[in-house]
Order: structure tokens, then C-alpha cells, then sequence
């Protein structure tokens, strides 16, 4: 395994530009830190997380699926020619994406998410890569490549064909077998809150949390959205046309299921009437259905809907409650 | 992968975000994370604010009326055809037989033109724009107690509150990031009074709900204030520094005692006693309020009797206290500020002080200013259909849905000789014109809007304006010149600004330099001073602090046999006001796509109503079919609709009785009967 200091890393990523396009965390105008395309400035690396839904890259909030001309021809919109390669994701975000993708690609396999995806490069990045220097978990393969950070140094883990042939590109660096006190630290970091959530997904499903308790928790929802918005794995969207001269265009955009007309029908009948019953289902659906369907709860704790909800009901606090109060 | 960082076009609150393009083509919005308001989370319709940019309703070039069918028509014509009609209109009728409605969704810098197009241009002081529908109650009531007619306190006040009085504003749906942050404030232990007699999430959450009778806020706050000095909660110390009047206003509340206004506002005694008790022993109370207070005949009184109760405990210019009106629209605070309004300038400069217009004739290079205050809004459109108002320049505002009785609005659209609308749809009101401007919508130009917070922020271009479309102030500097006025050039808005701060005080210190990142809040004096977040610090703007107390009066129209229900207005979370923008938006228009009204399920079932049935709401105005909403949060006897609905048009049914100050229209509160449509 070779070692790379922050500069270097820097350095290669800009040798590279002409054959990827390379998009990773970066400051905007007001400070608000995002994902952008490489620059001459360094990526901000460690800054933390980035708080948008990062899975936008491949699914974004609203996309041109296809244009139909008036005499039926049909222009499906064309996906970037350069691949993309990102670089900054933290483990839980590694996580999220790796259950996106089997969604998308499961059963009716969604074309344009794939497309994108399947000509991508995932750099993920760990370690000593906190705001404060304190330790993130190492994802241990969920990417091509993995920058562990030991304080000094990114330390490079290459876990596919993608991975190893950019770090062959890399003409800096010295071997290294230090991976392994590292490995331990990432293994021994506590998760109190994943043992809450899982003890909430219990009670959830032997059905032990009252409809009061949603109607309390739902009565201070203001329907905004954001919640299901910054999730990265949130996957539900809408499909709408735009009418345009000669020509119909289709696109589909973010959906929440926060919204009354998610699940509304053409009579007006709604099967989720009330935001009590949508506030349900948002934790319900990670919590049981999808460790139902998928084999594993769908939320990775990223933390995202908790720092966006203006009342204090995102994934974590409402587990919380949920634990506290029926536990 | 362009991100521009812009301000909210949906509401006053003035949220921050980044557009974000892909080649000129609007794909989303990404939260900004540091903005002091936003905070990483818009709310719907922030989220949703990219999809009507290039929505393909949008209007590309000029329209001009020929033969009585709008056609598409070059600028150059267009111009032309405004340059020399309004002009002639003045020749034969008189100065002041035009008139300019500005609009409180334009920028700082279009409204600050727009006015000056009007006094230095035309010569007409009548210029004045929506804020006489919503808040001109508050700039005359609170102007005439505490001197300046803004939200004294900021919107971060909310979280040092320990109670809030929240009175005729429905908090979440209409300013959700205030709403929630004041659900979050419940949370953590502050106490909430809500006055409404709709059941608002707010009021789920409410320490005291007081579902007092529709048009009583008077009684109920004079009752509040006489417990409050018949219990000695008053504040001695701070009447006595800082107030003057106290006498007459203890005269005044002193014939309302809870017994009187329990029969006024059909509440119980003791809810009023236990109001004023909490409100008065509170560390920091806030009041906040919004057009469910101004809406009304008696909107100047609601507004001053909140000011009078305020002084009273002495809950001002300090954090978590004050007097805060939530103005609606994106810009409306900044267009009242920029002199969008017939008797002042900008900043509030009054268009008869002498000193002032000189001012203003030495920056504007002109002979002289017109000295008497102009017509406002309502009265023009009462003026026109008398035949005295010929000629009306509209900009971004649509009367014909927001504006009271809409029957009036239409027949005075069509008595006018000529009407030009600059808008970004062809909207209801356009359909009325003689010339249609095509206008950039917030995404494709810079400027200024001003929050209800008081504070000027950024709004950027994001993308060229679409098809032929022009910003607004590049439209009004073309009228300008080719009327023959050459001092009003400017390379770029913020030419408009620099321009704005010399001549009004309470901007002097604004730049786009200084609120490159985040915004300043007024008044900001001059280039170092660093912006006010709270009015009324130490003294009053005006001074001494002044008791206006005033009297309860019905509303103008009360439910009779005819018309037994009280009808009464307001939004819906997902709409922005007249709809052009949100209804072109998907989700926002799946989620609301069609009028209701809700109606109290004891009402709906003695009169044969269930839950979605088609049903006829009528008043003396005129009816509209809608579909019934059975609820619990309305109270028997009271109806509750919503305007943004063209096809079944809420200000179809509304009174256009006017406040006799303000001037603004009650909205609020009139008669009206519902049946079921077979
Ligand atoms: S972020 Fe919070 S308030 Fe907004 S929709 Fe989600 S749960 Fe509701
Ligand atoms: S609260 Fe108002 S300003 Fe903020 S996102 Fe919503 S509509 Fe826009």
C-alpha cells in the first residue's frame, strides 16, 4: 500500500482532469460546503460532511429523461462524455450508495442511474479526517479506492480494477504496512446510535409504538421536505412533462413522501391521509420494510435529515424517542 | 454544475440557497447550510423554486393588443407605443391620471426605479403596490406608536423568546422557517399563545389557544391590557421612561373587562385573564402577527392596540421581545422601504417635506417633484372605474386574483384607456392589457430583496433571461430615456444601489460589497455601521413611545339571515400567492390543485355536506364552486378559503370595505352562505 501526502493527492487529481471529470467537496460563496468540480484550489477534504443528498451526482433532483418530437422521434438525453470520478464520501455515505445502486439495479433496472453510475470512479476517504482531526470509520471496501488518513498521510486502499489502475498513475508515494493499527481503531469505534436504531426497528416491528405517539411527533412536521430531500437513500421521484412547441419533454424529479399527494389518488381517496401516517411511513419504511426487502435497515445514520429538520424529528431523534419512550 | 447563491422569490422570511444549472437549464436547489435563517432546510416551496424559471408558459417577447387580440410585437414597438401614450393620456386628462402599481416581487433596485419613473419621469406621486393589501396597517399603526412601521425584532429573537403572543398569522404554512423555529422554541419550554379561531398547527402546540370571534382582535387585546393594569403587571417603569399617553390609554381599556370582551370575542373570561397574565409575567415576550391583524376595517387599530399592549409590559428593544409584523411577499418590505408607495420616498422620506424633495430634485437632476401625496392602490382601481384614473403601468402583481371583489377589479381593468403589464406569465390581470412586457424572472438578474426581517441580501443571475425577456430596471431605464430623461443609466444594479444609499439614510451603508455573503439588516447609517437586529433599543425610533388606544369596531359585513357564515381568507402552505409560480411548479400543484373550502363538520352535516362534495360558497360579491373540506380546525359558523385558485377565484366572494387609514381591503371577514351543488 503506498502513502500520498494532501498535496500530492492534490497534485495527481490535477494531472488527471483531462480524462475524468473530477468532482469532490468543496467551500461555496457563503461558506455552505458542497460537491463541485476540481479546481486549482485543494478539495476540502476535511471539512466534514457534506450535508446535500451527495447522491445527487448520479440522481439529481430533477433530470431530462428524453424528448419526444411531434413526429414521435424520441431523444433520449446523453450522459457526460468524460467518466466521473468522485472523491470525499465518508463510510456511511459508501453505505447509502451501495444500496442505491442495488436498488436501481434490481428488478426493472433504472437505465439512466445506471448509466451514469456504471462509468464512475468512488474515492472514499477516512480516518483521522474529521473537522477536528477525530477518527472516521474506515468503510473497508464499499469503493475503488479508500484514503485512509493516519494524520499525515492518506494511506491508499485499492479495492478495484478502478482502484488500482489510478493508484499505478501515481508516481509519488512509499510503501506502507501501517493499515492495520488503523483497521483496529475503525472496528473498535462504539455505535450507541446504530444499537438504538435497531432496538427502535425491533419495537417498530412487534408493533409496539402507538399511533398517539406519531400524531405528537407528526404535529410538528411543517411538511418541508428537506428530510427526504438530503437523504441519500431516499429514491422515490416523480415524473412530469413539459409541453414545449414542437417537442415533449420528460423529466423526473425528487419526490417526498412527506407531501399529501405522494400517494393520493385521481378521486381524491389518499391511503396516507394524514402527515401521522406519512411520518410513519418515512421511519417505518427504513427502519422494517426495507430490513424486510433488502436484508438491511436503509438508514446509515449519516445524520443528514437530523441536521436539515427545522423541528427536531429526523432519523435519529425520533429513534431516540421511540427507544426512550417504549423501550 | 453551476451553483448560484440567491434569495427565496416565495416568501418574506428570505431564505437563502443555490440554484443550481446545467448549462443554463435550472435542475434544483441545494440548501445553503451558514445562512442565519435557512439553515440547510428551505421549505417546500423554496425546494421547489427552480421548475417555473423555464416553464414554457413563460412569456418570451412583447404583446400588443391589436385588434383586440394580444399579438407578439418587438421591444422597440412596444416601448415606443408606452413612451408616447402615457404621456398623452397626461396631456388631455392630467399628472395624475396615470398611475404605477410596483410589485413587492421585483428587486430593491426595480422598485427604487419604478418610483423614480413615476415621480421624475411621469411627474405623478401615484406609485404604490401590494403592501396596501397586506401591511399598510402595520406602517401607519406601528409608525404613529413606535415610529417606524417594520419587525422590530429579528427572526433569531425567536429563539430567546420565552413566550410568544401569535396573533392572525398561521405561522408554518406562511413563514414555515419562523413557524418551525417557534415550534422549537415550544420544545424546549418556551409558552405559546395562539389567537386564532382556526385550529393552525401552531395552535396543536399552544400553551393557550384563544379561538376568539373573527374581527374582535381589539376587545381581545384591550381586554388582555385592562387585566393586566387591573392586576399591576403593568410595567411602571418602563410607561413612565419611555411612553407617553398612558393615561388615555388606561382610560380607554378600562371599559373592556373580561366579562365585556367574553361576549364580544366568545371566549371565556378567564382565557382572556390567563392571555394577559402570561404574556405580562414573561422575562421576553414576542408578539407576532400578519395579516390576519391588518386585513381588516379596523387594521390600523388591531396593529396599534399590539403596539399599546407591548409598551405596556414593556416587551420591546430588548432580544425575544417586540412587535413583529411578518410581512408576505419576497420583497414587500424592501418596496414599501424603496418609496414604492404614494406619499413617501425611499426610506420612508415624505413626499410634502420640502427638504426632502430637494433632495431628491439635486439626484435626480429634475426641474421639481410633485408635492402631494399620490392615490393609493385600492382608491385608484375605485378611481378608475370612475373613468379618473386612464392610464395604469402594472409590474409583477396580478389584481384581478389578489385584489378584493373581483367583479370591481375587472370592470376597472376595463374602463382604463390604457394598461401595460410587465409580468413573467401572461396572467389573469395581463389578459386586461393594452401592451404586455415580457420580465426576467429572480434567476436571471441581480439585486436586492429585503426580508421581513429587515435584512437586504443578494439575489443573483443565474442564467440569461429566457427568450426576449429583459430584467425590469433594464426596462425602466429604456422607458426612461426614450422619454427623454437621461439620468437613469446604470451599468449594473449595483450602480442602482450605490445610487439608493446616498439618497436614504436608512440604507447608507449598503453596498453589494457588504452583503457579498450575508445581508445587512436596516438601518444601516452609514459604511461601517454594522445593521440593526433589534428596533427600539433604549428609545423608540420616533422618540417617546405612544399609547394609541382605540376602540372595538365590528367588521364591516357580519353574518346576517342571508348570509349566515363568516368567510374568511388565507394560503395554503403550497401556493405563493396568486399562483403564476407555484401552480407551474409540479408537486406544489399536485399537492393543491383546486379551490376548497374548509367548513366545521357540524355545519357540513346539518347542511348535507360531505367530505370533497362539490359545494356553492356565495356573498354579496358573487359565488364560486369549490370542493368542501370537513375539519375540526375551523370553527361552526366560519368558513375558510384560499385565492390562489384562477379557475375559482377566493377574492371573487371578498369585500373591498377599506380600512379608513390604510386603506386596506377586509379580507378578512365577510358574510357569506354555502349549499351543497347538486
Ligand atoms: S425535515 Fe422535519 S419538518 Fe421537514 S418534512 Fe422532514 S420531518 Fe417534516
Ligand atoms: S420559508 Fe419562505 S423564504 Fe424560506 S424557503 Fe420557504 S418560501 Fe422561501
Amino acid at each position: 500500500m503506498k502513502t500520498i501526502t494532501c498535496d500530492q493527492f492534490h497534485h495527481f487529481l490535477y494531472s488527471i482532469r483531462e480524462d475524468f471529470e473530477i468532482v469532490g467537496p468543496v467551500i461555496l460563496h457563503d461558506g455552505t460546503l458542497s460537491l463541485g468540480r476540481l479546481t486549482a484550489e485543494p478539495l476540502a477534504l476535511f471539512a466534514g460532511r457534506i450535508p446535500f443528498r451527495f447522491t445527487s451526482l448520479f440522481f439529481p433532483h430533477s433530470e431530462r429523461l428524453f424528448a419526444m418530437s411531434d413526429e414521435y422521434r424520441f431523444d433520449k438525453s446523453g450522459s457526460s462524455a468524460k467518466p466521473l470520478l468522485v472523491v470525499g464520501w465518508r463510510a456511511e455515505d459508501l453505505e447509502a450508495l451501495e444500496f442505491i445502486d442495488e436498488f436501481f439495479r434490481t428488478g426493472f433496472r433504472d437505465d439512466v442511474f445506471c448509466d451514469r453510475r456504471q462509468s464512475s470512479v468512488v474515492i472514499g476517504v477516512s480516518g483521522r479526517c474529521g473537522v477536528n482531526g477525530e477518527f472516521c470509520r474506515i468503510s473497508e471496501g464499499k469503493c475503488d479506492m479508500e484514503l485512509i488518513y493516519d494524520g499525515k498521510h492518506f494511506i491508499m486502499a485499492e479495492y478495484t480494477e478502478n482502484g488500482r489502475f489510478l493508484s499505478e498513475k501515481i508516481v509519488w508515494g512509499e510503501e506502507t504496512d501501517s493499515l492495520e493499527a488503523l483497521l483496529q481503531e475503525s472496528r473498535a469505534l462504539r455505535t450507541p446510535e446504530r444499537e438504538i436504531l435497531q432496538t427502535a426497528s425491533q419495537l417498530l416491528m412487534r408493533n409496539q409504538v402507538d399511533d398517539d405517539f406519531w400524531a405528537e411527533i407528526a404535529d410538528r412536521c411543517i411538511q418541508c421536505t428537506s428530510c427526504t430531500n438530503v437523504c441519500p437513500t431516499c429514491t422515490c421521484f416523480d415524473v412530469y412533462d413539459m409541453r414545449l412547441k414542437r417537442k415533449i419533454e420528460r423529466y423526473r424529479m425528487w419526490d417526498s413522501c412527506q407531501m399529501s399527494g405522494f400517494m393520493r389518488e385521481a378521486s381524491g381517496h389518499n391511503p396516507l391521509a394524514s402527515q401521522s401516517d406519512r411520518t410513519r411511513r418515512r421511519i417505518r419504511h427504513k427502519l422494517v420494510d426495507d430490513l424486510h426487502r433488502w436484508g438491511r435497515m436503509t438508514c446509515f445514520l449519516c445524520g443528514r435529515c437530523d441536521d436539515v429538520c427545522p423541528t427536531g424529528i429526523g432519523m435519529k431523534a425520533v429513534a431516540a424517542e421511540i427507544v426512550e419512550r417504549f423501550g | 454544475m453551476k451553483k448560484t447563491l440567491t434569495t427565496c422569490p416565495f416568501c418574506a422570511t428570505g431564505c437563502m440557497y443555490y440554484l443550481q444549472s446545467d448549462h443554463d437549464k435550472f435542475v434544483g436547489i441545494e440548501p445553503s447550510t451558514v445562512h442565519s435563517i435557512a439553515k440547510g432546510h428551505p421549505c417546500v416551496k423554496g425546494w421547489n423554486a427552480f421548475q417555473f424559471i423555464h416553464h414554457p408558459d413563460r412569456l418570451t417577447t412583447p404583446l400588443i393588443r391589436k385588434n383586440g387580440v394580444l399579438e407578439a410585437a418587438g421591444w422597440e414597438e412596444a416601448l415606443d407605443l408606452v413612451v408616447h401614450t402615457l404621456p398623452s393620456l397626461q396631456a388631455r386628462y392630467g399628472h395624475d391620471s396615470i398611475m404605477f402599481f410596483s410589485s413587492a416581487r421585483t428587486t430593491n433596485e426595480e422598485n427604487y426605479l419604478f418610483m423614480k419613473l413615476a415621480r421624475a419621469v411621469f411627474k405623478t406621486n401615484n406609485v404604490d403596490h401590494c403592501a396596501r393589501l397586506c401591511h399598510s396597517s402595520s406602517v401607519l399603526g406601528l409608525a404613529a406608536t413606535f415610529g417606524s412601521g417594520a419587525m422590530s425584532n429579528s427572526i433569531s429573537c425567536v429563539d430567546e423568546a420565552d413566550t410568544f403572543f401569535v396573533i392572525g398569522s398561521n405561522t408554518t404554512e406562511n413563514h414555515p422557517q419562523i413557524g418551525a423555529r417557534i415550534l422549537q422554541s415550544v420544545k424546549r419550554g418556551a409558552k405559546l399563545i395562539v389567537a386564532d379561531s382556526r385550529t393552525i398547527r401552531l395552535a396543536k402546540a399552544a400553551t393557550l389557544h384563544l379561538r376568539h370571534r373573527n374581527g374582535s382582535d381589539v376587545a381581545l387585546i384591550n381586554g388582555m391590557m385592562h387585566v393586566i393594569i387591573r392586576d399591576g403587571l403593568e410595567n411602571r417603569e418602563f410607561i413612565e421612561s419611555r411612553t407617553q399617553n398612558y393615561e388615555q390609554l388606561k382610560n380607554t381599556v378600562l371599559r373592556y373587562p373580561p366579562s365585556i370582551v367574553a361576549e364580544i370575542t366568545g371566549l371565556t373570561p378567564q382565557e382572556i385573564i390567563d392571555a394577559a397574565h402570561l404574556y405580562a409575567t414573561s422575562p421576553a415576550a414576542m408578539i407576532i402577527y400578519s395579516v390576519g391583524i391588518t386585513q381588516h376595517t379596523h387594521g390600523v387599530d388591531n396593529v396599534r392596540s399590539l403596539a399599546n399592549l407591548a409598551m405596556l409590559t414593556g416587551h420591546v428593544g430588548r432580544p425575544g421581545t417586540g412587535v413583529n409584523p411578518l410581512r408576505g411577499q419576497n420583497n414587500v418590505q424592501g418596496a414599501c422601504d424603496m418609496g414604492a408607495l404614494p406619499n413617501v420616498f425611499s426610506g420612508y422620506q415624505k413626499v410634502a417635506d420640502e427638504a426632502v424633495r430637494q433632495k431628491f430634485v439635486n439626484e435626480w437632476r429634475v426641474a421639481d417633484l410633485p408635492a402631494h401625496a399620490g392615490l393609493p392602490m385600492t382608491r385608484a382601481l375605485n378611481a378608475a372605474e370612475r373613468g379618473e384614473i386612464k392610464g395604469l403601468y402594472i409590474v409583477g402583481e396580478d389584481p384581478v386574483i389578489s385584489d378584493p371583489d373581483q367583479g370591481h377589479v375587472r370592470n376597472a381593468l376595463q374602463q382604463l384607456d390604457f394598461l401595460v403589464v410587465q409580468d413573467i406569465f401572461l396572467t389573469a390581470t395581463a389578459e386586461y392589457a393594452d401592451v404586455v412586457l415580457p420580465a426576467a424572472c429572480f434567476a436571471e438578474k441581480d439585486g436586492t430583496f429585503t426580508s421581513t426581517e429587515r435584512r437586504i441580501q443578494r439575489v443573483r443571475k443565474a442564467a440569461l433571461p429566457i427568450g426576449g425577456a429583459r430584467a425590469d430596471w433594464e426596462i425602466f431605464c429604456e422607458i426612461a430615456s426614450r422619454a427623454g430623461y437621461k439620468y437613469m443609466h446604470y451599468n449594473a444594479p449595483s450602480e442602482i444601489m450605490d445610487e439608493i444609499a446616498r439618497v436614504t439614510p436608512i440604507y447608507g451603508g449598503i453596498s453589494y460589497s457588504r452583503i457579498d455573503q450575508i445581508g445587512l439588516q436596516w438601518p444601516c447609517l452609514d459604511e461601517h455601521h454594522p445593521g440593526t437586529p433589534i428596533l427600539h433599543v433604549g428609545r423608540f425610533v420616533g422618540g417617546m413611545g405612544c399609547f394609541c388606544p382605540a376602540e372595538y369596531r365590528p367588521p364591516a359585513e357580519t353574518p346576517d339571515a342571508e348570509y349566515p357564515f363568516i368567510l374568511t381568507t388565507g394560503r395554503s402552505y403550497f401556493h405563493y400567492h396568486t399562483g403564476s409560480m407555484t401552480r407551474r411548479t409540479r408537486l406544489l400543484e399536485r399537492e393543491e390543485n383546486r379551490s376548497y373550502v374548509e367548513i366545521n363538520p357540524v355545519d357540513a352535516h346539518r347542511l348535507g355536506i360531505r367530505d370533497r362534495d362539490f359545494v356553492m360558497v356565495a356573498t354579496r360579491r358573487g359565488e364560486i364552486v369549490m370542493s368542501a373540506r370537513m375539519t375540526k380546525d375551523i370553527t361552526p359558523g366560519v368558513l375558510f378559503i384560499t385565492f390562489h385558485f384562477e379557475e375559482s377565484p377566493g377574492n371573487l366572494l371578498t369585500n373591498n370595505a377599506l380600512d379608513p387609514e390604510s386603506h386596506i381591503p377586509e379580507y378578512k371577514v365577510c358574510a357569506a352562505r354555502i349549499t351543497r351543488k347538486p
